[in-house]
């Protein structure tokens, strides 16, 4: 953290959403910092989850939304005319709230992602499975039968399987859509581990409702309300000063 | 039973009213039942007598369709023939088409487009069986006669057939199994839970890769199904085919006047008397056991996937 202080990953300059008439993001002006786990906190409906969604322009499926403002991955503008969705989504995973591998072998998943960018090579395609896997602290767990249905895993291994599946197209940023609400609590407890280790490779954003697991996971906290972002900063200060009082009564669980 | 129970001692209104409805529902779902298993009896009961009179290979495996002749025949192994074939080759035709559509309708049409294909679709299924025939009839035969003329011209050994042959009624019913296999396989892409294409977009798929990788993949159970049902309609279609196929019982080549076994049925039962008629309901067994053994196979292909 020392080292990598200041290297701003991603930024957004006065970003605004508009789901046809609804306005979901207000102004955001935010850095991000790299290689470190940034949390998106904040009650539902607050714009957190469509806030991330932008980061890999995932929300141009949604045909109703409008986007004004900046948002800048390694100083460029992804929403620049001209910028291939396909390379920024490849340097941009993404991981969702519900585990959702796809209905084919374990093998299968992981290779998807660097197949559909033409990777055809049997051992390449090897390697990146086997190290996808072992960064996603499954690799153990699967080793034996890759070939075996993605569907046949439990819940925390799916989501497992999809970080996994996230990283096979190396990634330079993570983005996590609450990805433990689906999860027990000892899954829950894994993939927190699998995210603070994951942050010495790639930038982490993390959408959670759990607080607790803010606290325990992130180095920078973001508070999100009504589509604002209220205020941002180290995780260990806004937890323990926040400046907002709507940031210290969400904290101290007033709302939400 | 305990319902039953409860309802006497109380003399309660809405719980006898429950009761009855739910002998009511017992009723209706049991009518559904006898009907298989009556009319699997009753097929049985007919079609066998005859296959024991004539002897299974006669009539299965023999070519040669005199049942009104001197020394009568009753060969159905072109007419079981053309009835595969026309079914596997209007499959053939119709299911990619019928895939596509249905890939267009849920995937990629924009919705206005959507409102209106999709009612012209459904208004096929809704379109009696005759109408395809006399359509057929009057449009198909000639175009597939200019062209059967183009291709044999000149030809000494070419039975003309005037465009009434198997290649009008495999068109016609690709045709006809469209509606089922489009909406069907409509609905299953439909409920391809929509997290696993915006799972593979997020991984920098374009949205045809994730229709052929992902979606359809994901669909391939509902898919299956839609395609047991258009089978199922291909090769129990009587009417329209009866109109353009030609009738003469032939190998079924393209440009063959063909019968099939639903159209033997139809076009014999009017005068066919003694064992003649009693071949004929064999016809029928065969048939019906065709339509079985398609459902099983594909079945047990659909457990098999869900494993």
């Amino acid at each position: 953290m020392i080292t990598k202080t200041g290297n701003i990953k991603i930024k957004t300059e006065r970003l605004n959403l508009y789901y046809g008439n609804t306005h979901a993001l207000k102004d955001i002006t935010i850095k991000i910092r790299a290689n470190a786990v940034t949390a998106l906190i904040g009650p539902s409906g607050c714009g957190k989850s469509t806030f991330l969604k932008t980061l890999n322009r995932i929300n141009d499926l949604v045909s109703s939304v409008r986007i004004e403002g900046g948002v800048y991955l390694d100083e460029k503008d992804i929403y620049a005319p001209g910028v291939d969705v396909t390379k920024l989504r490849r340097k941009v995973g993404m991981v969702f709230q519900q585990p959702n591998p796809f209905p084919m072998s374990i093998y299968d998943n992981i290779a998807y992602g660097p197949r559909i960018h033409g990777i055809k090579d049997r051992n390449s395609l090897d390697e990146i499975v086997e190290s996808s896997l072992r960064d996603a602290g499954i690799w153990e767990e699967v080793e034996s039968r890759l070939e075996g249905s993605a569907l046949r895993l439990s819940g925390g291994q799916q989501q497992r399987l999809c970080i996994a599946r996230a990283l096979a197209v190396q990634p330079e940023v993570l983005l996590m859509d609450e990805p433990t609400s689906a999860l027990d609590p000892a899954a829950s407890l894994k993939t927190e581990e699998l995210m603070r280790w994951l942050k010495k490779k790639y930038t982490v954003i993390v959408v959670t409702h759990n607080m607790q697991q803010a606290v325990r996971v992130s180095d920078e906290t973001a508070f999100f309300l009504n589509g604002e972002m209220i205020e941002a900063g180290m995780t260990r200060e806004i937890f323990s000063y926040p400046r907002d009082r709507r940031t210290r009564d969400y904290i101290d669980g007033r709302f939400g | 039973m305990n319902v039953k129970a409860k309802c006497i001692i109380s003399k309660d209104r809405v719980c006898i009213v429950e009761t009855a409805a739910q002998a009511i529902f017992t009723i209706c779902a049991f009518v559904a039942i006898f009907a298989v298993g009556s009319i699997t009896l009753y097929m049985i009961a007919n079609g066998v007598p005859a296959l024991f009179k004539i002897g299974i290979r006669d009539i299965l495996f023999s070519a040669t369709w005199k049942p009104t002749a001197q020394e009568p025949e009753f060969g159905i192994l072109y007419i079981v023939l053309t009835s595969i074939m026309g079914t596997a080759l209007a499959v053939m035709i119709g299911v990619p088409i019928a895939l596509l559509t249905a890939v267009f309708l849920a995937e990629i049409a924009p919705k206005t487009l959507t409102a209106v294909i999709k009612p012209a679709v459904e208004l096929l299924a809704g379109i009696p069986s005759v109408v395809y025939g006399l359509l057929g009839l009057m449009v198909l035969n000639p175009l597939v006669y200019k062209w059967e003329q183009n291709l044999y011209r000149g030809s000494e050994t070419h039975q003309f057939t005037g465009g009434a042959n198997l290649l009008s009624a495999v068109l016609v019913l690709a045709v006809m199994i469209l509606p089922t296999v489009v909406s069907i396989s409509e609905s299953a892409i439909r409920a391809v839970p929509s997290e696993l294409k915006t799972s593979s977009m997020a991984l920098g798929a374009s949205h045809v890769q994730t229709i052929f990788r992902v979606i359809l993949p994901a669909a391939k159970p509902g898919i299956i199904m839609a395609i047991v049902l258009g089978v199922g309609r291909a090769i129990g279609e009587a009417m329209a085919i009866s109109l353009v196929s030609g009738g003469c019982v032939n190998f079924p080549m393209p440009f063959h006047s063909v019968r099939f076994l639903t159209t033997a049925i139809v076009s014999e039962m009017g005068y066919a008397s003694g064992l003649h008629r009693q071949v004929l309901f064999t016809i029928g067994l065969v048939l019906f056991g065709f339509i079985m053994i398609v459902n099983l196979i594909l079945n047990n292909i659909l457990i098999r996937e869900d494993r």
